[in-house]
């Protein structure tokens, strides 16, 4: 799975994508081309490299954004490369592409082999970044320029001189072809050095952490970056939550409305993509462990405009969903108030029998919300809620085990709070302590 | 060597065709002759595609581009590929166009050129932000038909406009329509408090919003839709429209005419500085005004200078 995939996913990971300085289209371009890593040694190894960069933003600004200032200079020439290795004859476009990239590569002491390139490029030692055929390729060039330019409209001369030009260009695109390979990969290293330092910076800006890779997920501290700038931007502050997940144990999570639950439900999934990618997690601490595909349920816009009831879009994003665990693979499946746009009986049959049918699967890690008071093996969490002695006016929004599968039944209190008509709202718990009764 | 003077006094030139044919590219390369590039450092580029052998649309033959040694140009690489003098690359942009990549260049020694430069005014401002490494004095950006955005102050410092019989065949006709867009590039800067309000052409309005007001600030183009229904709320106290600049205006002579006459006013928050105006007699239909009353009538009208560069040939 790619990062482009992904990035408009529900969870909100675009925020932090576009929150990212990348100094150049093409680092833009290679990250969302990412492919998704699955493999823990292979995470691993990212995250070593992206604390290198997170410690040299610290130590020394001044020398990041001095590299990142140089970056702002590359440029996607992976088509010019192609052609070149490929055995084409280039033009000046290219060589001053090749030349232009081989002397910012220097400039950050990366590729190999690029004073080599730079010296068939510029064979005065001027040491700058423009390019023209120089004279100085051959006598035979300066000669007819010369008497080009004594003569422009002798058609032989012109004829004479293009053909000079053009055997240069072979023979330059030949003297350069040993080293495409290198160019290739000092290319793809820069943009590479791009996005690092960008994440490097983000981590600092954000306040985003590296975690560690383990057999079970432990989240301490979460927050989800952008809901917490909406928030900020509100004068209110976002409380860190954490959650704790593991494949082969299903987990609901329960609580009030308002109470955050979806929104711990894409801080997960968004802190799930951004480690298999290699960002910064928004969190204090966190133990990660990779899955071979990420799958979140949740009700969006898009339903609408392909004509889809919620009802419907929703039960075919799981129906998809339970095809891939079948396969046998890692899967992380997020599933955000299953049924609830249906009535609470059938809904809440759905759900018990949705977490009936994954049950067994040790390689799924199911994480569900829901408002329905569903028995199952799993473990349960609650959101703490209103909390008690405020009146309904502060929201305790972390998480924590229970062994009661009960729904809270907070929906009336909130409502008041939310200045609902009263009438109506003491009529509803009249009828809902006769229902008890 | 009319006006080429007042042109070094600026950092950013664009030279504006009021029509296909109306000698826009014979005023650019006037000016090109005529710098004393010796002591001074130019980047010429068009916006979109310009500077072709035949025009595209009447078939009618065009003189290129001919940019002089050491001047920088910027055009596409399909054009680049085409046709120019030896030149030295100084950069390969990042935008590509539908005749790809746009390439700067130095030109190192005489020749012509076919300038397909930024393909929007945004990317324009872009390129030429990108050029201050290189030392550039002077930018002439040759704005293309219906391209009046490259005139706009928020792109370049100056401009001149050129204007001729391809415009209107008719010497009455011609001065009345070329003395109109001059009064629009001199619309009078805004200088008063912050406009309690602010409309767009293309919002739901109606004449009760603008009824009352002193002074309305107008987001984007002031179409004729706008100015009608200021118009309609016009009262004694008068109402002044606030837009960006001159090139925001997309409003019929007519209805600016009265607008004014009852008493409106239409002010910008960006002046552009008009240099001069150039005439082309000839249009493509082989329609041939008097070029001397044609200068003169306009000149009276506008109360400018206005040059036959071709005719006169001024000298260098």
């Amino acid at each position: 799975m790619k990062f482009r995939e992904i990035v408009d996913s529900p969870c909100g990971i675009r925020y932090l994508f576009d929150g990212l300085e990348l100094q150049s289209g093409y680092a833009r371009k290679v990250l969302l081309d990412r492919e998704m890593m699955t493999d823990a040694s292979q995470i691993d190894a990212a995250y070593a490299r992206l604390r290198t960069y997170a410690d040299l933003v610290l130590a020394d600004r001044r020398r990041v954004e001095d590299m990142r200032f140089r970056l702002q200079g590359l440029r996607d020439i992976s088509g010019t490369l192609a052609s070149l290795a490929d055995g084409a004859t280039l033009d000046e476009i290219e060589f001053f592409e090749i030349k232009h990239m081989a002397i910012l590569a220097e400039s950050l002491a990366m590729g190999e082999q690029m004073d080599a390139v730079i010296g068939i490029l510029d064979p005065d030692g001027l040491k700058i970044g423009t390019f023209y055929l120089y004279d100085s390729y051959s006598v035979e060039l300066r000669r007819l320029r010369d008497a080009v330019e004594q003569d422009p409209d002798d058609s032989q001369l012109q004829e004479d001189l293009a053909n000079e030009e053009d055997r240069l260009k072979k023979a330059i695109s030949d003297m350069l072809r040993p080293y495409a390979a290198s160019l290739r990969k000092t290319l793809r290293d820069m943009a590479e050095l791009d996005i690092s330092l960008a994440m490097a910076v983000q981590m600092q800006v954000e306040g985003l952490t590296i975690p560690s890779s383990g057999c079970e997920t432990d989240i301490i501290g979460m927050f989800h970056p952008g809901v917490r700038a909406a928030l900020k931007a509100k004068g209110r502050d976002f409380q860190r939550v954490d959650f704790s997940f593991r494949r082969g144990v299903p987990a609901t999570v329960i609580g009030a409305n308002m109470g955050g639950k979806t929104v711990a439900l894409k801080t997960l999934c968004m802190i799930q993509y951004l480690w298999q990618f290699g960002f910064g997690l928004p969190v204090a601490s966190a133990v990660m462990t990779p899955f071979d595909d990420i799958r979140f349920c949740i009700g969006d816009e898009q339903d609408e405009k392909t004509g889809l009831s919620s009802f419907a879009a929703e039960m075919q994003r799981i129906d998809q969903a339970i095809a891939v665990v079948e396969t046998g693979i890692r899967v992380l499946l997020l599933v955000d108030e299953p049924a609830r746009t249906t009535n609470p009986v059938e809904g809440t049959a759905l759900v018990a029998a949705l977490l009936e049918r994954l049950s067994g699967k040790p390689e799924l890690a199911l994480v569900m919300t829901t408002h329905y008071t569903v028995e199952h093996a799993g473990v349960c969490w609650r959101v703490l809620g209103l909390v008690p002695g405020t009146k309904g006016r502060t929201m305790d929004y972390r998480l924590v085990q229970t062994t009661s599968h009960e729904v809270p039944h907070e929906a009336l209190n909130i409502a008041r709070e939310l200045g609902i008509d009263a009438r109506w709202i003491d009529l509803a718990d009249t009828i809902m302590k006769q229902q008890y009764e | 060597m009319p006006f080429v003077g007042e042109i070094l006094k600026h950092r950013s030139v664009s030279i504006v065709g009021l029509a296909k044919n109306a000698g826009k590219t014979e005023c650019l390369n006037y000016i090109i002759k005529r710098l004393p590039l010796d002591y001074f450092s130019v980047a010429v580029t068009s916006i979109g595609i310009d500077g072709e052998t035949t025009d595209q649309v009447t078939g009618t033959a065009k003189p290129e581009i001919t940019v002089r040694e050491g001047m920088f140009f910027a055009t596409s690489e399909k054009h680049f590929r085409q046709k120019r003098p030896l030149s030295e690359l100084y950069d390969v942009g990042e935008e590509d166009t539908a005749l790809g990549r746009i390439v700067t260049a130095k030109a190192l020694q005489e020749g012509k050129v076919l300038l397909s430069g930024p393909s929007s005014a945004v990317a324009l401002k872009r390129w030429m932000r990108s050029l201050k490494d290189f030392g550039i004095d002077l930018i002439l950006v040759d704005g293309a038909l219906s391209r009046l955005s490259t005139a706009s102050p928020a792109v370049s410092e100056a401009m001149v406009l050129s204007t001729g019989a391809a415009y209107s065949a008719n010497i009455r006709e011609l001065v009345g329509k070329t003395a109109f867009v001059v009064e629009l590039i001199r619309l009078p800067l805004y200088v008063g408090g912050e406009p309690s309000v602010r409309v767009s052409s293309f919002s739901s309005l109606d004449a009760a919003t603008l009824k009352g007001r002193r002074v309305v600030e107008v987001e984007g183009a002031l179409t004729d839709r706008l100015l009608q229904l200021a118009k309609n709320a016009l009262d004694e106290d008068g109402l002044e429209l606030v837009v960006g600049d001159f090139t925001k205006v997309f409003c019929s002579q007519e209805l600016y005419r009265a607008f004014v006459r009852r008493g409106g006013q239409i002010s910008v928050r960006m002046k552009s500085e008009l240099l001069a105006v150039c005439v082309n007699p000839k249009a493509p239909n082989g329609i041939v005004l008097d070029s001397d009353l044609l200068c003169r009538e306009l000149s009276e009208k506008i109360g400018l200078p206005v040059y036959d560069i071709v005719k006169n040939d001024y000298e260098i």
